[in-house]
C-alpha cells in the first residue's frame, strides 16, 4: 500500500462489516475498509449510495453496527465528542458552517474539546488562508462556497485532529475552486502527516489525489485498489468518468 | 376464520355496526334524560355543548393542522350574541321589544361567528404555526377584553355581564316549562352536537375536506397541487368558529347569564378545548364527544375531591377537614396532554380505532365504484392523524 | 399654548413606568427568543416558571429569609424546572413527534398554572421587594415622583443584558449556545455536547422568569395568574421583535410596556372610541398583525425559506 511507505502498520481507522440505517432502512450492508496512517483514502459513490451515511457512522452521529477501530480503539458505540476528543474530525457536506458566527468565531468553535491555548494553531491556519484572515469578523454565511470550505476545513483541524472526514468536498464547488482544494487536501497528508477520508462523487480529481480507494454501490464495497489504478480502470471509467470505452 | 374481519364500506354490516353505535349512544342519552339526577343531566349538558366547541375546533386544528388557540373567543362571542339579543340589548326590527326568541339567536350566531372565523383566518394565510397560535392568544384575550368594556356596558354589559336569559322548551315538545329544562338543554344539546357532527363528516367528504387535510400533511405541496390553501383556510375557520359560536349560545341560555371574567371565554379556556381534542383524538370523528365526556366528568370530579379532600378514600389521610385543593383537574389534564403528546398522539378514539381494525376491517369499495370519500377506518389514515401533523413550522410566508 | 411643567413630569412619570413595565416583559421576551433560538419552540410554561419562583420566593422569605437570598434561590428553582421541562417533556417528543411538542408545552402551561393553586391555594400573598418599595421611596426626575422599585426593575434588566451579552459573546458555553441555535449538526461535528447546551439553554430561560416575576410580584401582587397576562404581552413583544432576535426581544418589550404605560396614562382617542387601559389587548393585536402584515418575521427577525 502506497502513502508514508514505512511498511505494513496498524491503520489509524479500521472498519468492518459496518451496518447502519435509518429506522427500518438499512443503507449499509456490510462495508470493510481501513484508511492507513498518513494516507488518503477516497470512497467514489453516485447519489443514495450512502456516502453519508458512512462519514456520520465514523464520527458518531447515527447508530452502527460492526467494527470501528480508531488507532487501535473499538468507537463503535462512542458519542460524537467523544470521537472528536479522540482525534477524528469531519468536515460535513455542504460545508455546514455556523452562518450567524463570524469566521473567528467558527474556529473558536472548532477547538471547542482543546483545553490548551490554541492561538497558535489560529494564526496557522489564518496564514494558510488568508482569505480567511480578512473576512475574519465577517458572518461565515457571508462568504463564497469555496470559502466556507476552506472555513470548514480550517474549523475541522482546529480540533487537531489525527484523522480528517470529508463529505463531498466538491460539491457545489466550481472546477478551478475544486483543484485549489484538493491541493490543500494534499497538502494537509504532506506537511502534516494528516490522514484522510474522502467520500466523492467527482472521480477524476480525487482518485488523482487517492493513495487508495474504494468504490460504494448502494451500500456495499464493490471495488478497490490504488488511486491510480482506479483511475484506468474501465467500469470505473465508465460509471463515474463518463467515458465510453 | 382469521383476523381482522374484512366489512366493505356501505355494506349492510357496516351499517348494522353504525346503527349499534349509534343507537347505544342514542338509548344513553334518552336513559340520561329520563333517569338521571338534575346535575347528572346538567353536567351530561356541558359536556355535549363542550363536545360542540371541540368538534368545531377539530376541523380547523385536527384536520387541517392549523393550530388554534383562540376558539374560546368564539364560543364567547356566541355566548354573548345570544344574550344579547335575547334580553334586547341591540335593536332588531324583527322582535317586539328587540326579545328575540332564543331559538332564533342561533342561526345569526351561527352566521355571525362564521364571519369573525373568516376574518381570523385572513391571517392565518401569512402566519405560519406558532405565529398563527400567538395571535390566536393574543385575539382571545382581545375579544374578552371587548366584551368586557365598560364603555359597551350597554350593548355587552359590560364587567358584570347580561343576566335573566331564559330559553324554555316550546309547547310542542311536550315538555313542561321549568320542571323539564334539562331535559330540553339535554335534547337541544344532543341534536346540535348531531348536526355539528355531520356538518363536521360532510365537509371531510368533500372537495374542501380533501383540500384541509393536504394542507396540513404539506402546505407548500398542497398548492402546488391545485389546493386552494386561501379558501380551505378563510372557509374552513369559519364554519370551526360557526359551530364553536352556537356551542357558546347554548351555555348562555343554559347558564342564563353571561359574563367576561370566566376562565372558559379566555386563553384557559381554549386549552381545555385542547385537552379535551388531544384526549379524544385530533382529526377523529368520535374524539370530541370522547374528549368532552372525559373532561368534563373528570373535572366535576376532581372539583368535589377538592372541595372536601379529606373524604377521599386516597388522600383523605393526608389532609384534614377544613383543606381545600384547587386546581386537581388542571394538573391532572395537563399531564395527559403531555403523556398523549408523548405516547399517544392519536387520542382515546385513535387508539381504540387501530385496536379495533386488529380484529373489524372496514375496507374500501372495490374500484369500480365512483366514490370519492376521504377514507376512514384504515390503520393507514389513522396514522396520518392525530397531532402528528400538526403545523408547528416557525416559519411565516416568505416574502415575495 | 406653553406645555405646563406638569405635563413633563406626567411624562417623564409615565414613560418611566413603561419603561419598567417594559422591562419585565423585555426579560419574558428574552427567555422566550433564548429557547426559540436553540430549538425553534415556544416555551408556553414560560410564565408559570415564573409564578412558581415567585411562590417560592414568598415561601421562603415567611420563614425568615432575607429576600435577596430568597430570590437567589428561586432562580436556582427555575433553573431547574426549566431544565427540567427540557430534559423529560421537550427532548423525547422532540425526537419522535416533533409537531407534538407545542401540545406538551401547553399541557406543561396548565399542569404548572393550577399545580401553583394547588400547593399555595388561591390566596392573594404580598411579596416582599428586592428594593425598597415604601411609600416614600422615590426620587424626583424632572418633576415626576418615581418609585425607586421601578428604577431598580429597569436596572436589573440592563444587568441582565450586559451578563448575557458576556456570556455569549465571551465565553466558550456561550460560543457552544450561539454555535447549537445556529446549527445543531455541526455543533455536535466539533465535539459539543448540544443535548447538555439545551439544557442549559432552558435552565436559563427558567431563571430569567423567575426573575422577571420576582421585579412583578411586589407591585402587582402575588397570586396564580400573575404571569398570564405578562406572558402574553411578552409573547406579543418577542414576535414583535422577531423571534429569532435578543435585540427584537428587548426592543419589544419596552415598546409593549411603554405602550401599555401610555394607555393607562393618556387615554387617547381614535374617532369615537377612548382607548383605556382596558383595550389594551385589542391594541396589541392590532400593532401585531400591522407589523406582521409588513414584516411576518418581526421587526430584527430574520427571513427564512422554506425547504420543499
Amino acid at each position: 500500500m502506497t502513502g508514508t511507505g514505512t511498511g505494513v502498520s496498524q491503520p489509524i481507522l479500521n472498519v468492518a462489516g459496518l451496518r447502519a440505517g435509518y429506522g427500518p432502512i438499512e443503507v449499509l450492508h456490510g462495508m470493510d475498509f481501513t484508511v492507513g496512517l498518513g494516507e488518503i483514502v477516497v470512497i467514489l459513490g453516485a447519489n443514495g449510495a450512502g456516502k453519508t451515511t458512512t462519514m456520520r457512522c465514523v464520527s458518531g452521529m447515527i447508530e452502527r453496527e460492526g467494527t470501528v477501530e480508531f488507532q487501535g480503539r473499538d468507537i463503535a458505540s462512542a458519542k460524537p465528542d467523544a470521537i472528536v476528543r479522540a482525534g477524528i474530525s469531519q468536515v460535513p457536506q455542504g460545508r455546514g458552517t455556523f452562518s450567524d458566527l463570524s469566521v473567528n468565531d467558527n474556529l473558536l468553535a472548532g477547538a471547542y474539546t482543546l483545553k490548551d491555548s490554541y492561538d497558535d494553531d489560529l494564526d496557522y491556519w489564518y496564514r494558510t488562508f488568508p482569505r480567511l484572515a480578512e473576512r475574519r469578523d465577517q458572518k461565515a454565511g457571508s462568504l463564497s462556497g469555496g470559502e466556507q470550505q476552506m472555513l470548514a476545513i480550517a474549523r475541522a483541524m482546529m480540533s487537531k485532529p489525527k484523522l480528517l472526514l470529508c463529505d463531498e468536498p466538491s460539491l457545489g464547488l466550481a472546477p478551478i475552486v475544486t483543484q485549489e482544494l484538493f491541493r490543500i487536501l494534499g497538502r494537509l497528508r504532506d506537511e502534516l502527516g494528516m490522514s484522510l477520508l474522502i467520500v466523492e462523487q467527482n472521480a477524476g480529481l480525487s482518485l488523482a489525489l487517492a493513495d487508495r480507494a474504494y468504490v460504494l454501490e448502494t451500500g456495499s464495497i464493490v471495488a478497490t485498489g490504488t488511486g491510480a489504478e482506479l483511475l484506468v480502470d474501465d467500469t470505473i471509467k465508465e460509471a463515474y468518468l463518463g467515458v465510453v470505452t | 376464520m382469521a383476523l381482522p374481519f374484512k366489512v366493505t364500506r356501505g355494506s349492510w354490516q357496516h351499517w348494522a355496526g353504525r346503527v349499534v353505535l349509534f343507537g347505544g349512544v342514542g338509548l344513553f342519552i334518552f336513559r340520561a334524560a329520563s333517569q338521571w339526577s338534575r346535575s347528572g343531566q346538567g353536567l351530561l349538558t356541558d359536556a355535549l355543548i363542550i363536545a360542540i366547541a371541540v368538534t368545531g375546533l377539530n376541523l380547523i386544528t385536527g384536520y387541517t393542522g392549523q393550530l388554534s388557540l383562540g376558539h374560546a373567543a368564539f364560543f364567547a362571542i356566541g355566548a354573548y350574541v345570544s344574550a344579547m339579543l335575547v334580553t334586547g340589548k341591540v335593536t332588531t326590527p324583527f322582535f317586539e321589544e328587540n326579545l328575540w326568541t332564543p331559538g332564533w339567536t342561533l342561526p345569526v350566531v351561527a352566521v355571525t361567528c362564521f364571519l369573525v372565523g373568516c376574518v381570523v383566518g385572513i391571517p392565518a394565510l401569512r402566519l405560519k404555526g406558532i405565529y398563527l397560535a400567538l395571535v390566536t392568544i393574543v385575539f382571545v384575550e382581545a375579544v374578552r377584553s371587548i366584551l368586557k368594556y365598560d364603555e359597551l356596558v350597554n350593548v355587552t354589559g359590560g364587567s358584570p355581564g347580561i343576566k335573566g336569559l331564559s330559553y324554555l322548551p316550546p309547547s310542542w315538545t311536550g315538555l313542561d316549562g321549568r320542571a323539564d329544562l334539562n331535559k330540553w338543554f339535554l335534547y337541544l344539546a344532543t341534536f346540535f352536537l348531531v348536526v355539528a357532527s355531520l356538518i363536521s363528516s360532510g365537509l371531510l367528504r368533500s372537495r374542501i375536506g380533501r383540500g384541509m387535510v393536504a394542507t396540513r400533511d404539506n402546505e407548500t405541496a398542497a398548492a402546488v397541487m391545485g389546493v386552494h390553501l386561501a379558501t380551505i383556510k378563510t372557509v374552513v375557520f369559519g364554519i370551526s368558529a360557526a359551530i364553536a359560536g352556537v356551542a357558546g349560545s347554548l351555555y348562555a341560555l343554559k347558564l342564563t347569564l353571561v359574563e367576561p371574567d370566566v376562565p372558559k371565554f379566555g386563553l384557559l379556556g381554549s386549552v381545555t378545548l385542547i385537552v379535551a381534542l388531544v384526549v379524544g383524538g385530533a382529526a377523529q370523528q368520535w374524539g370530541p364527544f370522547v374528549g368532552a365526556m372525559f373532561y368534563v366528568f373528570v373535572d366535576d370530579y376532581a372539583r368535589e375531591v377538592g372541595e372536601a379532600p379529606d373524604k377521599n378514600f386516597f388522600i383523605g389521610w393526608m389532609v384534614d377537614s377544613t383543606t381545600k385543593i384547587n386546581g386537581l383537574g388542571g394538573v391532572l389534564f395537563g399531564v395527559l396532554l403531555i403523556l398523549f403528546a408523548r405516547f399517544v398522539p392519536f387520542g382515546a378514539v385513535g387508539t381504540m380505532r387501530m385496536g379495533r381494525a386488529k380484529v373489524v376491517q372496514v375496507i374500501p369499495v372495490p374500484p369500480t365504484s365512483k366514490s370519492t370519500a376521504v377514507a376512514d377506518g384504515e390503520p393507514t389514515t389513522v396514522l396520518s392523524a392525530g397531532i402528528g401533523n400538526l403545523d408547528t413550522s416557525n416559519e411565516s410566508e416568505p416574502t415575495s | 399654548m406653553m406645555l405646563a411643567a406638569s405635563d413633563l413630569s406626567l411624562f417623564v412619570e409615565r414613560f418611566i413606568n413603561g419603561l419598567a413595565d417594559g422591562s419585565i416583559y423585555a426579560l419574558l421576551a428574552l427567555a422566550l427568543v433564548v429557547i426559540f433560538r436553540s430549538t425553534g419552540q415556544l416555551n408556553f410554561a414560560q410564565g408559570e416558571i415564573g409564578t412558581m419562583g415567585a411562590f417560592f420566593v414568598s415561601t421562603l422569605t415567611l420563614t425568615g429569609l432575607p429576600v435577596l437570598l430568597s430570590i437567589l434561590l428561586a432562580l436556582v428553582l427555575g433553573f431547574a424546572v426549566g431544565a427540567g421541562i427540557e430534559r423529560v417533556v421537550v427532548r423525547p417528543i422532540e425526537l419522535r413527534n416533533p409537531s407534538a411538542v407545542i401540545v406538551a408545552l401547553i399541557g406543561v402551561f396548565l399542569a404548572m398554572n393550577q399545580l401553583t393553586a394547588l400547593i399555595w391555594g388561591i390566596d392573594a400573598r404580598s411579596l416582599p421587594s428586592l428594593f425598597p418599595n415604601e411609600a416614600d421611596d422615590f426620587v424626583t426626575i424632572l418633576g415626576a415622583p418615581v418609585r425607586i422599585a421601578r428604577l431598580g426593575t429597569i436596572g436589573v434588566l440592563i444587568v441582565v443584558l450586559i451578563l448575557l451579552y458576556l456570556l455569549f459573546t465571551k465565553t466558550k458555553i456561550g460560543l457552544a449556545m450561539r454555535a447549537v441555535a445556529n446549527n445543531q449538526e455541526s455543533s455536535n461535528l466539533v465535539g459539543i455536547r448540544t443535548g447538555f447546551i439545551l439544557l442549559l439553554g432552558w435552565g436559563l430561560s427558567g431563571s430569567i422568569a423567575v426573575l422577571a416575576a420576582a421585579m412583578l410580584a411586589p407591585s402587582a401582587g402575588l397570586t396564580g395568574s400573575l404571569m398570564l397576562g405578562p406572558f402574553l404581552l411578552a409573547s406579543v413583544a418577542a414576535v414583535l421583535g422577531g423571534l429569532d432576535s435578543p435585540v427584537g426581544a428587548v426592543v419589544g418589550g419596552l415598546i409593549v410596556g411603554l405602550v401599555q404605560a401610555f394607555l393607562v396614562g393618556y387615554h387617547p382617542s381614535i374617532g369615537s372610541i377612548e382607548l383605556t387601559p382596558d383595550l389594551l389587548y385589542p391594541v396589541m393585536l392590532v400593532i401585531l398583525l400591522g407589523v406582521l402584515l409588513f414584516r411576518p418575521t418581526g421587526l430584527f427577525g430574520s427571513e427564512k425559506v422554506e425547504r420543499v
